[in-house]
């Protein structure tokens, strides 16, 4: 056994549990596992509150106690999610038209679609345990927004050319401006589902309501958009995701700073 | 807690008495003072009365406690950090529950604790002062059992490191070589 393998040990060594043998040979030999496991042991020595203080919480709970409806299961949040994204993106396409669509080659179309459908069921995933505290995450909620945004650029920049644009600029604000308008606003949907669970860290959900509401204007924008000039779809295709996660950023800090002030005033 | 949801009186009494001391624990375990522990022990009992519409029946009841117990404590600790700024200095400082062991040779888990970074401190209190297992302390902190065991390998690594360079591991070393 190496001190290595002891740190599993350690983790789930509690001071009254016997060692494993091979555990108990290690530390034997071993000066600096012997001393690290008496250092964690003494660990749990600290003093417990007052009985005063814990009378004090519970009559300030029994004060305001009334029946609450426990939050509805994941599931009913992530569908209510799809809804919204297919429904969004159905929207976008009957009022902008399917132009990007019939020229998108089917790799492109492929590459595209399933990245966006990927980052889409993660992000959801991401927002629905992010409304329930200690909830499982299979990627942390603070790499999942910016992991997305690298993906989708690197997948961009691989399936599309360079091409001849004279109105660069005048092409990609209209085209920017079509993204936010079916972003933004369904960025506040989602915030309305999100408020009816705990937000812990405001800035987190903001970035994945954000970026799970720029991905319905890119996608919006991509079977719209005929336009497959790389520099075009990565500047104002996917820049509609970067602006929309950087406000959700915005919209959390802001709720994070109304948050603080409600606090201050409430207590038991 | 089901019971609690429930407005079931007697749950919210029984939960405050089984995991208050816990709770204050990890507010005031390494650098955390007594009062400031006290002050947290409120606040996060408040916001779980807040929030307990959120616990699903049938789920694990400390990393959902504990969740919030976290949130509460970069809440206190940023709180803390801008008065700190506003400050020049104190005359007194505050009262902390630490009280150095006369009798042990080894420095006080606490000392060595301070000295790791936030986000491994974090982990190895949650481990060790409050005896979360890893699967729970991954859920409390948003993060994976794998970045949980990571941040707990490096933060042993480096509390053997401090430990060595203690006057008593330096002469034990001087002992054996002589």
């Amino acid at each position: 056994m190496t001190c290595r393998d002891m740190d599993g040990m350690i983790s789930s060594h509690s001071g009254d549990s016997l060692l494993s043998p091979e555990a108990a040979e290690h530390i034997v030999g071993c000066e600096r596992c012997r001393s690290l496991m008496r250092l964690v042991d003494e660990a749990r020595e600290i003093p417990a509150p007052s009985e005063i203080q814990l009378k004090r919480i519970q009559s300030g709970i029994l004060k305001n106690l009334k029946p609450v409806r426990p939050l509805p299961p994941s599931r009913i949040f992530l569908f209510a999610f799809a809804l919204i994204f297919v429904s969004v993106v159905a929207v976008g396409t009957l009022m902008l038209g399917i132009n990007g669509w019939s020229v998108l080659s089917m790799e492109q179309k492929i590459a595209i679609f399933a990245t966006l459908s990927a980052s889409a069921v993660l992000l959801a995933l991401s927002m629905a345990r992010q409304m329930v505290p200690g909830s499982k995450h299979a990627v942390s909620p603070a790499t999942l927004p910016i992991a997305i945004l690298v993906v989708l650029m690197l997948v961009i920049a691989a399936m599309f050319r360079s091409e001849e644009e004279p109105a660069f600029v005048a092409n990609g604000l209209m085209c920017i401006r079509n993204g936010l308008e079916y972003s933004l606003p369904t960025a506040l949907l989602f915030w309305m589902l999100l408020r009816r669970g705990a937000i812990l860290f405001p800035k987190l959900i903001g970035a994945a309501a954000g970026g799970f509401s720029g991905l319905i204007g890119l996608s919006v924008l991509e079977i719209n958009c005929s336009n497959l000039n790389v520099y075009h779809i990565l500047v104002w295709h996917w820049g509609v995701i970067l602006i929309a996660s950087l406000a959700g950023v915005a919209v959390g800090a802001a709720v994070e700073y109304i948050d603080r002030y409600r606090d201050q005033k409430n207590s038991f | 807690m089901a019971r609690y949801q429930r407005a079931d009186p007697a749950a919210p009494a029984a939960l405050v008495k089984l995991l208050s001391p816990q709770l204050y624990r990890f507010f005031a375990g390494p650098m955390g003072s007594k009062t400031d522990a006290e002050d947290m022990l409120q606040d996060v009992w408040l916001r779980i009365h807040r929030v307990r519409h959120t616990y699903r029946p049938g789920e694990p009841v400390l990393p959902w406690v504990y969740a919030i117990a976290r949130r509460v404590r970069v809440d206190d600790y940023r709180k803390r950090h801008r008065i700190a700024s506003r400050e020049t200095g104190v005359d007194v400082l505050p009262e902390t529950w630490v009280n150095k062991d006369e009798r042990s040779c080894l420095p006080r888990f606490e000392e060595l604790v301070a000295a790791l970074p936030e986000s491994q401190r974090e982990v190895v209190t949650m481990l060790k002062v409050d005896g979360l297992s890893i699967e729970e302390v991954a859920r409390a902190t948003s993060s994976t059992v794998g970045a949980v065991k990571q941040k707990a390998h490096r933060a042993y690594e480096r509390l053997r490191k401090l430990l060595e360079q203690t006057p008593m591991a330096q002469t034990a070393r001087k002992g054996a070589t002589q």
